[in-house]
């Protein structure tokens, strides 16, 4: 099976540093790269894609390098995040072009770009100029050029730019479907809830540094000693400040909010194991009755804004 | 890399080339054709057309006729034949746009175009994620800027020779048929030259306009004039017009002469007075040897890039 290694990649754009000491491991399946404006994801994207060499270290792409090895490329597909199109051309004569790239003679590459092309819902606009196209339409045929070769791997930069909810729902549901047949997908994006709704396995990076890797879940986890905020409803009303008087008395709790409005507690904690362990001890001990019990942190979102101290999303 | 192995990557570009060239060259075409800027250009190489309309018309009364076996000969007020005035002319104005200065700056906006808005529109980006070699990716640009170079400045010239000699009449356009082909085929070879070398700039360098203009002035003008000419496309060029000239058993001031005057009047003696004028063949050979180093050099300047 093909993997994709950087080890200990470092590079460097003169004296800035696009990337510093990153070491990952990327499988088949989806893998989201997450990461505030030049945190250094476009840089990983590049060195994949042998568009840049590294400085440090090596990147090895399904046992060959990169930036060598043309071929290597007959297997690659990528989305980029800005606008690359030669505008006067059509979105059929567009992807037909880079698809003869792949030396693939004239009639196959229109038959295949019209096919793959009315697969995304432009079977009306594929003769028109690019020139004409809305974002959402630049974004299909972006997401068409760079996948109808069936690359075994595909390295898409925010692919759901731009596109409307219809589109994203298709693109996504695409992106499942390729999972599922074995290719490796690295994406970014800005929207979060893209990214969690297609998978759990994530790389955070900030200032070219790789903050964490692996299962979101499982990096919430590592990072237990990371404060983090939970949210305990009681039944009753009178059990709010009940709840937060002895909560606070525990020494593995750094605060604690009671939000009327709401009817909620909101505890802090830096160690949510252990909280989610005594929580239940403490409960029944005071008799406070609680129906529900929600960590807000646990998403991606909240994660992030822990590593990187409420960097901007890009 | 062993010889071996050059022939068989050729011979896989070479397979490859029927379904990589087309979409290549007639998207490069397109775009060549396309631009604004080389319509003013084309605009700037007809100018010279109005001056064969005026000399036309100035002429048209003065000149006078004789008819040898039913062949019109024109002649001026001095009785000097229409036609020998009228090549001189095309050859000088010739020199100046289609191979001087309007020829070279269509040369340097083609490979800015081909090269240099690739980069800017990140077309060539994506270019570096297909498999597609840099020297694929060049050459076909490279043969697009040759074609469009050598038609615009072929059409400009014939139509110009056919303006300007219009006054000599149907004998003296075909008179004089053999000054338009030295033309045309110093255009060739110019298009084959330094559409290479403004390529290969414009992958180098951020500022291909500057650097060529400076190119030209630095390299081709002053050093072509220099012992050391033969470093430049400009002596190898001249070297291909003074043979074709000779031939024709004329100089520019459209008389018979030493061969030495004639070099001298295309800067191609040395300062020891002695003739340095290149054979036409290794001229030839020079210019599509540069041509190739060219392609090779960008070649790898486009593989090293880095985005």
């Amino acid at each position: 099976m093909s993997e994709i290694i950087l080890k200990n990649v470092t590079k460097n754009y003169g004296n800035v540093q696009g990337v510093s000491d990153i070491t990952l491991t990327l499988g088949a399946g989806i893998t989201g790269i997450l990461g505030p404006n030049g945190a250094g994801k476009s840089t990983t994207m590049k060195l994949i894609l042998g568009l840049s060499r590294p400085s440090i270290g090596y990147v090895d792409v399904a046992g060959k390098d990169p930036f060598t090895d043309w071929q290597l490329k007959k297997r690659i597909g990528f989305v980029p995040e800005h606008d690359c199109f030669y505008e006067h051309m059509s979105g059929i004569e567009y992807v037909s072009y880079f698809l003869r790239m792949h030396d693939v003679n004239k009639n196959d590459a229109q038959k295949r770009a019209e096919k793959a092309l009315t697969e995304l819902g432009l079977e009306q606009s594929m003769h028109r100029k690019i020139r004409t196209y809305s974002r959402g339409m630049r974004q299909k045929t972006k997401v068409a050029r760079a996948t109808l070769f069936d690359p075994d791997i595909l390295v898409l930069d925010e692919p759901f730019q731009g596109a409307d909810p219809t589109t994203r729902h298709l693109l996504m549901e695409k992106m499942r479907n390729w999972a599922n047949d074995g290719k490796i997908i690295l994406i970014s994006s800005h929207i979060l809830h893209d990214i969690e709704d297609l998978t759990d396995k994530i790389i955070l990076i900030n200032n070219g540094k790789m903050l964490a890797s692996g299962d979101r879940h499982e990096i919430r986890k590592l990072m237990d000693n990371i404060p983090r905020k939970i949210m305990v409803s009681p039944i009753r009303k009178n059990d709010l400040r009940l709840l937060a008087k002895r909560m606070l008395d525990e020494e593995w709790i750094r605060a604690a909010r009671v939000k009327e409005e709401t009817n909620e507690v909101i505890l802090e904690t830096n160690k949510a194991e252990k909280f989610y362990l005594e929580l239940p001890r403490i409960l029944r001990k005071e008799k406070i009755e609680v129906n529900r019990i929600n960590s807000d942190d646990d998403s991606l979102e909240s994660l992030y804004e822990k590593l990187v101290g409420g960097a901007q999303w890009k | 890399m062993e010889m071996k192995n050059i022939i068989v990557e050729v011979t896989k570009i070479g397979k490859r080339s029927k379904n990589l060239a087309p979409p290549i060259i007639k998207d490069c075409n397109y775009r060549l054709f396309m631009n604004k800027l080389t319509w003013i250009l084309i605009f700037i190489l007809l100018l010279p057309c109005l001056l064969g309309l005026w000399f036309y018309y100035d002429m048209s009364d003065q000149r006078q006729v004789q008819e040898i076996n039913g062949e019109k000969i024109y002649y001026d007020v001095e009785g000097e034949p229409l036609h020998e005035e009228g090549r001189i002319a095309f050859l000088e104005l010739s020199q100046l746009f289609s191979i001087g200065f309007v020829g070279i700056v269509v040369a340097i906006m083609f490979s800015s175009e081909l090269i240099n808005e690739e980069y800017n529109q990140k077309t060539m980006n994506l270019l570096r994620t297909t498999p597609i070699r840099p020297v694929e990716i060049l050459l076909y640009r490279y043969l697009s800027g040759v074609f469009c170079m050598f038609t615009i400045l072929s059409f400009a010239s014939i139509l110009f020779y056919i303006i300007l000699m219009m006054t000599a009449g149907i004998h003296g356009i075909i008179e004089e048929i053999d000054v338009l082909w030295l033309i045309i085929k110093i255009i060739m070879f110019e298009s084959i030259a330094y559409i290479g070398i403004f390529c290969l700039i414009t992958i180098y360098f951020e500022r291909p306009f500057l650097l060529g203009i400076l190119y030209w002035i630095v390299w081709e003008s002053l050093v072509s004039s220099q012992n050391y000419q033969k470093i430049t496309v400009t002596h190898y060029l001249d070297s291909i017009l003074f043979d074709g000239i000779k031939k024709m058993g004329w100089n520019t001031n459209g008389y018979l002469t030493y061969e030495k005057d004639l070099a001298s009047d295309y800067g191609l003696m040395n300062s020891k007075d002695e003739i340095i004028a290149s054979e036409p063949m290794i001229a030839i050979f020079a210019l599509c040897f540069i041509a190739t180093i060219t392609i090779l050099l960008g070649a790898r300047g486009i593989a090293a890039r880095q985005f």
